[in-house]
């Protein structure tokens, strides 16, 4: 065979037609909190991550260090986000526990993170002075907020800081048309659909969520939520699925769901190591 | 003096007593209303109508035959039997089975099986049919084949006799796949025989809904006061509803589901399980032409809440069926009751089982819950292996 024949059938061969390539995915929501250090070791943690398909994966532990263990493992995959829980019962006393404050500050001298969360914070709560407190750190450092609460939570710490960036954990479990609103009202809002299946069933994207995604398609990311250990062995699954109802997508929409949103937000969070 | 002493010490004994068996306590209306909703039991026979020698007296036959049937494993050394013991409620007293391997789940008890809509603890199967043959086939349980099967169809001549007389038709020219299917339906037709008997609770429930103060009260108080903590404050009816005590869905509780290696992603794997099967009520093998009970199956698509999710048992003799839940982690039905009492509710997602709270119960509201969950047991009958109910 010719060499420039062989040289176009190997390049043809080898070509990434779209039916074959395996759509990169950045988790916008995960974490690796005490319990699960010893049944998902950090080496397993990062190989599932890299089974997946992973590009980036933005991790919050309950304590730190789960998040530092894996980051330090694989640096080029693991965004560090910053909890203000020591362990995963904190979520319930956390608003009201000054000492979080301290806890951040001292994470925040020794490390680095790309935001602030995943914390649960609802209503009124959000301008109570620790969430304040924190607010302000994130103000002051540049950092996003991972924020799983209503939308009155979402409005009060804009409120609090109109310059703040939120992304807005399980898009607040709110109606796609309270979602449109809140996005529409605050641009410096993002959303993932951690937890969600009601935007898209069977491979096929709900027809008013896919009006939403088409109207804002670099407000969305995708998310497994690894909220108890056991999840751990979801989140190449999950992948799965969300490809699944990306497919449905157009091919500029969905990757940028998928991850060129996250990449574009978070991204500098590792090229700054 | 020691007399006065006695006398003094029966006194002091007769007061510190439980209250006299004959008191009832002041149920509300509402809460008699909910009681009730626990009945009537038995519930009516209903044949299957995708099984079509469900209620079949010669099938049940058959199904008895099998279901003993060690013939059915390549080594002889298993049969259903194994995971299902007659006198342990037919369940196996295990934390988790052991087939031809170690397996993962404890094997649930089989009485008043046909009540459900979805079969294991993941709900893999929407027939007691289908259900009756994985394990049979599975390589980790009995692993047996459809050839298996047909082979002792065929070739057993008591067997063959008792499949000609449920069937209407002779084995011989039947293809292996279609055997396995008709075995299993005779399996299922012998399970659906398995109700459990009535039980101190429906006396009480059902003497409460004639107004039958005396006979109400026959119930022992610990027992009253759990039934009304059951239907009450501790919310359990939610998921423990109606007379076989269950709602037939599926649910996160709280407990840990991981496996050696790996984990149990319980619903979702079973919804997925069922998505892939031919042996469904979508399939070619559902008896009804109609497909009337298929709507569930059509529509179900598994959801990321599902992941971990495992089938809310029924309580009815919940007493003989230790030990508990999807993986046989609690021993005891006080270990149950104490989980429900302290479980780590960041354990279950802030947006997902939102009815379930820690009850914070003390030891005498756990003593009252167990003996409340004591009155839904009974003895169990063994089977019925009298001459004219087997296949000989």
């Amino acid at each position: 065979m010719h060499p420039a024949i062989l040289l176009v059938a190997v390049l043809l061969a080898s070509a990434p037609g779209r039916a074959a390539e395996v759509l990169p995915i950045f988790d916008a929501h995960l974490h690796y909190s005490h319990d699960a250090w010893d049944p998902v070791p950090p080496e397993r943690a990062v190989a599932i991550l890299r089974q997946a398909g992973l590009r980036r994966a933005m991790i919050s532990s309950s304590d730190d260090e789960g998040t530092q263990k894996l980051h330090a493992l694989a640096p080029d995959l693991v965004i560090p986000v910053l909890r203000p829980y020591r362990k995963r019962t904190d979520v319930s006393t956390w608003v009201r526990d000054e000492s979080v404050l301290t806890y951040l500050a001292e994470r925040l001298a020794k490390y680095r993170y790309a935001a602030i969360g995943e914390f649960h914070v609802y209503g009124a709560d959000a301008d109570l002075p620790v969430v304040r407190g924190m607010v302000r750190m994130a103000k002051d450092r540049g950092l996003f907020l991972h924020l799983h609460g209503d939308a009155e939570a979402v409005e009060r710490v804009f409120r609090q800081d109109p310059e703040a960036r939120i992304l807005w954990a399980h898009s607040g479990f709110d109606r796609p048309d309270n979602v449109r609103a809140m996005l529409e009202r605050h641009p410096r809002l993002w959303c993932d659909l951690a937890f969600r299946t009601d935007h898209a069933s069977g491979g096929r994207v709900d027809p008013v969520w896919r009006a939403l995604f088409l109207a804002h398609p670099g407000r969305f990311m995708v998310g497994t939520d690894t909220f108890v250990p056991e999840r751990w062995h979801y989140i190449v699954e999950h992948a799965s699925w969300s490809r699944a109802w990306l497919e449905d997508l157009p091919r500029e929409v969905a990757e940028r769901i998928a991850w060129r949103n996250g990449d574009a937000l978070f991204g500098d969070a590792l090229r700054r190591d | 003096m020691r007399r006065v002493a006695a006398v003094l010490s029966a006194l002091l004994a007769l007061a510190m007593a439980e209250p006299r068996a004959a008191e009832l306590l002041d149920f509300s209306a509402a809460e008699i209303a909910r009681i009730l909703r626990h009945g009537p039991w038995p519930q009516p026979f209903a044949a299957d109508p995708g099984n079509r020698v469900s209620g079949n007296r010669d099938a049940v036959a058959l199904g008895r035959a099998l279901f003993f049937e060690t013939r059915l494993a390549p080594d002889r050394t298993l049969s259903c039997a194994t995971c299902h013991e007659p006198a342990l409620a037919w369940s196996d007293g295990r934390p988790r089975s052991q087939g031809r391997v170690a397996l993962t789940r404890n094997a649930p008890s089989l009485l008043d099986v046909r009540l459900k809509r979805w079969f294991g603890w993941d709900g893999g199967h929407d027939t007691l049919w289908s259900m009756s043959l994985r394990p049979i086939v599975d390589p980790k349980e009995i692993g047996g084949s459809a050839y298996g099967i047909a082979d002792l169809l065929r070739g057993d001549p008591t067997l063959s006799a008792c499949y000609a007389r449920a069937f209407g038709r002779g084995a011989d020219g039947i293809e292996a796949e279609a055997l396995a299917v008709d075995a299993a339906k005779a399996l299922a037709a012998f399970q659906e025989t398995l109700d459990s008997p009535r039980t101190p609770f429906d006396g009480f429930r059902d003497a409460l809904g004639r107004g039958d103060v005396e006979a109400a009260a026959r119930l022992p108080v610990a027992a009253q006061r759990g039934t009304r903590l059951f239907v009450g404050r501790g919310n359990c009816a939610v998921c423990h509803l109606g007379p076989a005590f269950t709602n037939g869905e599926f649910h996160d509780i709280g407990i840990p589901y991981f496996t050696p290696g790996g984990d149990d992603g319980g619903r979702h794997e079973g919804i997925k399980t069922l998505r892939e099967s031919r042996l469904t009520l979508l399939g070619p093998w559902n008896d009804d032409p109609a497909r009337a009970t298929g709507a569930a199956t059509r529509h179900v698509d598994p959801q990321h809440r599902n992941f971990g999710e495992f089938r809310v048992p029924s309580l009815r003799n919940a007493a003989r069926t230790a030990p508990y839940m999807h993986n046989g982690s609690l021993a005891t039905l006080r270990d149950v009751i104490r989980h429900y009492s302290d479980f780590d509710p960041e354990r279950l997602h802030g947006d997902g089982e939102a009815i379930l709270t820690p009850l914070k119960l003390d030891d005498a509201e756990i003593d009252d819950l167990a003996a409340f969950l004591d009155s839904l047991s009974s003895e169990i009958p063994g089977p019925d292996l009298s001459a004219g109910a087997r296949c000989g």
